[in-house]
């Protein structure tokens, strides 16, 4: 398996406290992982370092068959190479539909001028319509993305995840705040998500973890303390002692 | 799916409307056209209030739509102004230059027609020759570019530096608002090469149509007001409908976000502030031909200030509301500082409106921010029947609330 995301020794702080410490992980082609690790570990820091929102004071990110150095890039121009991100909290246009959300991130050129004359097309309807079954939201594309209920704006921003199409999804917390059944649904969707791409996902819900089963890391204090299964890890002692031991 | 821009916009046919139905009364309505019952002065009075509500709507972009609230977009407005005005001195000061020299004993060289324009516009600020600046000022043509190319690479320029810094918010305004000032402050100059305070002046003679009486020029001007109006009007309906509409409104409720989803958000707000920009600059080379005067206090930051309350009180982040809320606050404000309104008795204070407008102006701002954000533009709302909620998903947005499966068939 080649590799698509390559962190290594990257070392972020923030007023003197250190956020993410000598950081190496590295991403497979098509790959489900899971990023575990108490509160204050770095894992969002460790999502901002890629998505280019925090830059790091050492270290190298290196993105893609043709190693390039995310860190010289904007957050926009990362997006653009094929990293998409979803929030902890679901953050979808609320004024806009659904659809108009979903248009949003649909991959298409991004310019000015390139959105000032887009002209909507079958194919990107029929995309569009595509994603929404596959979300569970085909009903309500016409409403307002405000009135979904909690759920489905997690999906809804899974669904414009998807229609960006990106080589690697990020993933904070996607089962904050669902019902079971809700859960269920976002598992079997970033199951098969990660059947054509890279798909890395924060948790702290060891449950939901476990129904991924896939390769955890396990981050303490701004380093990679354990990688494995999530049996592998649990049976860790340095994981036991800092994290499940509590 | 593919319905045509005016069934998805039927705002914009009801304003072409509105405004054709308003300029045809006008024109039946002046004194060189139809009946004489709206008098020359209140002619361009209209027209200019047109000229205001085309930057109003340029102001509803940036600001209601983009969410960039621009404290200076009446600088622009002053220089299309200022653009067009150099064209008008010139070449109304060069007629009358030449038609003086012409009994003159020897008939006189370019280069003395040009000095004799320059001491008769310039010795009001003790000057007698062209700066750079007045380079272009002999063409119409030219100085028309101006018109455009001037505050468009202002707003280029500034809208760059700003929004690459990420300077967002309250700071930018106050930006904005520096530019203005700034700006202002240096026409002031007398070596400014505009003439300072004393601004320029006579616009309202256009070169060449001393025959015409200005009963017809203030009805040409109110109807390239009113077209300029509606143009611009389609422009931006067509810019803010679409995917361009929903991006620019995405970076207005969440502009990180839409970087995540790989726009490059400073470009597009870029080209929100440089398109507003010029089309208020258009505006502004309409207005001053029918004001007649324009002087640096023209573009002090209060101006613009005036801009942002009249799209607050018409209603942001629809188009139709800015426009009416530029008219109607715009015509109010001549009425209340003109001295027509009637002085309201009180018995023991009368309360004159001359002094009394700001503060009646101030508190109707106040009290539309509080209690009615959607503005003057919201009654529509009223009429209009809004399709009822499509609940075909879950009953409600709470955890609790009954899911999809649970509701009744």
């Amino acid at each position: 398996m080649s590799t698509l995301l390559e962190v290594s020794g990257v070392s972020v702080t923030f007023d003197g406290f250190r956020a993410i410490n000598n950081l190496s992980i590295s991403i497979g082609q098509a790959e489900l992982r899971a990023v575990i690790g108490p509160n204050g570990a770095g894992k969002t820091t460790f999502m901002d370092i890629i998505t280019g929102k925090t830059k790091p004071d050492v270290g190298r990110v290196i993105w893609g068959p043709r190693s390039l150095s995310l860190l010289d890039m904007s957050e926009s121009e990362i997006a653009r190479q094929g990293i998409g991100r979803k929030f902890q909290k679901p953050t979808v246009f609320e004024a806009q539909t659904v659809r108009e959300n979903l248009a949003m991130a649909l991959k298409n050129p991004r310019g000015p001028f390139d959105v000032l004359f887009y002209r909507k097309s079958r194919a990107t309807a029929a995309r569009i319509d595509e994603i929404a079954e596959e979300i569970g939201l085909t009903d309500d594309l016409p409403r307002r993305a405000g009135d979904l209920s909690h759920g489905q704006k997690q999906w809804l921003e899974i669904g414009m995840l998807l229609a960006q199409d990106p080589q690697l999804l990020l993933v904070d917390e996607p089962a904050a705040g669902m019902t079971p059944a809700e859960r269920e649904h976002t598992t079997a969707l970033l199951v098969r998500a990660a059947q054509t791409r890279a798909v890395v996902v924060v948790e702290h819900d060891m449950e939901f973890v476990r129904r991924l089963n896939c390769k955890v890391t396990v981050l303490h204090e701004g380093s990679v303390l354990a990688e494995g299964s999530l049996d592998h890890v649990t049976k860790n002692q340095d994981v036991i002692d800092v994290y499940l031991g509590r | 799916m593919t319905r045509s821009f005016i069934a998805k916009n039927p705002s914009v046919l009801w304003f072409l409307l509105a405004l054709s139905v308003f300029s045809i009364a006008v024109t039946l309505l002046s004194e060189a056209t139809g009946t004489g019952l709206i008098s020359t002065s209140f002619v361009k009075t209209l027209g200019k209030t047109l000229c205001l509500c085309l930057i109003a709507i340029a102001m509803d972009v940036v600001w209601g739509y983009c969410g960039i609230l621009s404290l200076g977009h009446f600088a622009f407005f002053g220089l299309g102004g200022y653009a067009i005005g150099m064209w008008l001195m010139y070449a109304r000061t060069e007629l009358i230059v030449v038609e003086s020299l012409a009994n003159a004993a020897l008939p006189p060289t370019d280069k003395e027609v040009v000095d004799a324009i320059a001491s008769q516009i310039f010795g009001v600020v003790g000057a007698s020759e062209f700066p750079l600046i007045w380079s272009f000022a002999h063409s119409l043509t030219l100085q028309l570019a101006m018109v455009v190319l001037v505050p468009g690479l202002l707003a280029l320029v500034f809208g760059w530096l700003a929004f690459r810094s990420r300077v967002t918010g309250v700071y930018l305004s106050i930006l904005t608002q520096a530019m203005t000032l700034a700006l202002s402050l240096y026409l002031f100059q007398n070596d400014s090469g505009l003439r300072g305070n004393n601004g320029l002046s006579g616009l309202q003679n256009i070169p060449g149509l001393d025959a015409v009486p200005q009963s017809v020029i203030s009805i040409a001007f109110f109807w390239a007001s009113a077209v300029a109006l509606g143009v611009g009007y389609v422009l931006f309906a067509w810019v803010v409908s679409g995917k361009m509409g929903s991006v620019i409104r995405a970076i207005r409720d969440n502009e990180s976000r839409v970087r995540f989803l790989g726009y490059h958000v400073e470009s597009y707000k870029l080209f929100v502030f440089t398109l507003t920009a010029i089309v208020a600059a258009i505006a502004g080379a309409l207005y001053y031909p029918q004001a007649g005067i324009i002087n640096p206090a023209e573009i002090a930051p209060i101006a613009s200030i005036y801009l942002a309350v009249w799209v607050a009180i018409g209603g942001r982040g629809r188009l139709y509301g800015a426009v009416i809320g530029a008219a109607f606050v715009s015509l109010l404000s001549s009425w209340f500082t003109g001295g027509s309104a009637p002085a309201v008795n009180l018995g023991f204070y009368t309360i004159n409106w001359t002094d009394w407008w700001l503060v009646l102006l101030g508190v109707s701002f106040v009290a539309v921010t509080l209690f009615f954000p959607k503005g003057i533009g919201g009654l529509f709302d009223l009429i209009v029947l809004k399709p009822v909620a499509d609940r075909q998903g879950d009953y409600g947005p709470d955890k609790g609330a009954w899911r999809k499966e649970e509701g009744e068939p």
